[in-house]
């Protein structure tokens, strides 16, 4: 993608907002877009062009108790989180991306001359988490693009309670939260949430009070725990 | 911006270009970041009825409307601090969370299903095929003149893609055009709206 000629840029912007990119070059893009203003711009400007002059299709009632279940799911509000910046928008991330990709580059070349297995860009993890009694309680499935966490068995949290899912990559100096998940179907989640994913990971699900950790680390019983493994 | 804040026959505002005359977006999203949850729900109070017309049309079917209304929420809570006033309207902004959602949704649809297409005649919610539709925005507005001013090939390939969440190969099947023409046009179009409205 050039985003160095502003028509190129503009038009690129429009087709992102309409939606247009394959998943590949969505990451392309967006990862652009986290430091390129001018990029920004265009975006914010064809997200307003477009929903205004676009036909509107039909208002549709939402399902009764939806609002409810948002507000359920609702991470507590962090104390700090107006003044801190995203991740996806700080410029020493991506920096400190490029130089991860740059080493992964000549780790790659250096694989092919060494003749050692390339590692291939679309890795798969799993990882089966076991609970306390040693069984099989949830299925994680972790690649680039998203992680899927399927529930094994019923898990009902009780009154007040909710079951969040958290990870730690294998040196990590704490767990981050993948969200509040519910204990009777699979649950998506993007991996942009992910802090890394790796060989070795852990994933666990533990019992929290009803809007989450309020501390932004697991503070209930661990009700299954697993490590993940590269397929 | 003339278009905004149109007054529709049913006392409604007008399609896409609803009045925002009554409610401060930008106010609820930045006190969204600020972690005022009532903030959020006045949003979903808002426009929920709207955004779930626009993920239906997309997703077209009404519980994957509801999972995609869902997570656009969590999101719209968990990223409202990456929004940023000086480049445009949080209106755009929200709208644009609900699409994206409800595109990763049909894409992974599509994916695993590409036989389960749905075409354009089985929606049965009545709204206009935009094919035949220019936009309700007002008559007098640059938007319409501008929308108007694209050939007619360049305006329904840019609608199939934002209102039904086309991908250029469905477009290009659907108008029995080639891929590269497609695309073409799409960006063309673009172009010459933004040149238009300058």
């Amino acid at each position: 993608m050039n985003f160095r000629d502003s028509d190129e840029l503009t038009a690129l912007a429009g087709e992102y907002v309409l939606g247009l990119f394959s998943p590949v070059e969505k990451i392309e893009f967006e990862r652009e877009l986290a430091i390129n203003r001018e990029l920004a711009k265009a975006v914010y400007y064809w997200q307003d062009r477009l929903l205004e002059v676009a036909p509107m299709p039909a208002p549709v009632a939402p399902a009764p108790g939806l609002w409810a279940r948002i507000e359920r799911d609702l991470a507590p509000p962090a104390p700090d989180r107006a003044a801190k910046p995203g991740l996806w928008a700080s410029l020493n991330f991506w920096r400190f991306a490029g130089l991860v990709g740059a080493l992964a580059s000549l780790l790659l070349a250096w694989n092919l001359i060494t003749g050692a297995p390339p590692v291939a860009p679309g890795q798969q993890y799993l990882a089966v988490l076991q609970t306390p009694d040693k069984s099989a309680g949830w299925l994680v499935e972790a690649n680039a693009r998203h992680v899927r966490l399927t529930p094994l068995t019923r898990t009902a949290a009780k009154e007040k309670q909710v079951l969040q899912f958290w990870t730690k990559p294998e040196g990590a100096s704490g767990p981050t939260s993948l969200g509040l998940v519910p204990g009777d179907r699979i649950t998506l989640i993007p991996a942009s949430r992910l802090p890394g994913l790796g060989e070795k990971q852990l994933f666990e699900i533990t019992l929290e009070p009803e809007s989450g950790s309020p501390i932004g680390r697991p503070t209930g019983p661990i009700l299954a725990v697993g490590r993940a493994v590269r397929l | 911006m003339g278009a905004r804040g149109q007054a529709g026959a049913d006392g409604r505002a007008i399609g896409l270009v609803m009045a925002e005359a009554d409610f401060d977006y930008e106010a609820a999203l930045l006190a969204c970041a600020g972690g005022d949850q009532a903030a959020l729900r006045r949003i979903y109070e808002r426009e929920s009825r709207w955004l779930m017309g626009v993920a239906l049309r997309i997703v077209r079917r009404r519980e994957l409307a509801d999972e995609v209304l869902h997570d656009a929420f969590l999101q719209i809570w968990q990223k409202c601090t990456t929004y940023n006033p000086a480049l445009g309207s949080a209106r755009g902004w929200i709208y644009s969370v609900v699409r994206h959602r409800a595109l990763n949704v049909l894409r992974d649809r599509q994916r695993e299903d590409p036989s389960g297409d749905v075409s354009l005649d089985d929606i049965p919610d009545g709204s206009a095929d935009p094919a035949d539709s220019v936009s309700r925005a007002s008559e007098a507005s640059a938007l319409h003149r501008c929308l108007k001013h694209l050939d007619e090939q360049k305006r329904v390939c840019i609608l199939l893609a934002f209102v039904d969440g086309y991908t250029h190969q469905q477009i290009a099947a659907r108008l029995s055009t080639p891929l590269g023409t497609v695309k073409a046009w799409i960006r063309r179009g673009l172009l010459s709206l933004r040149d238009c409205l300058a």
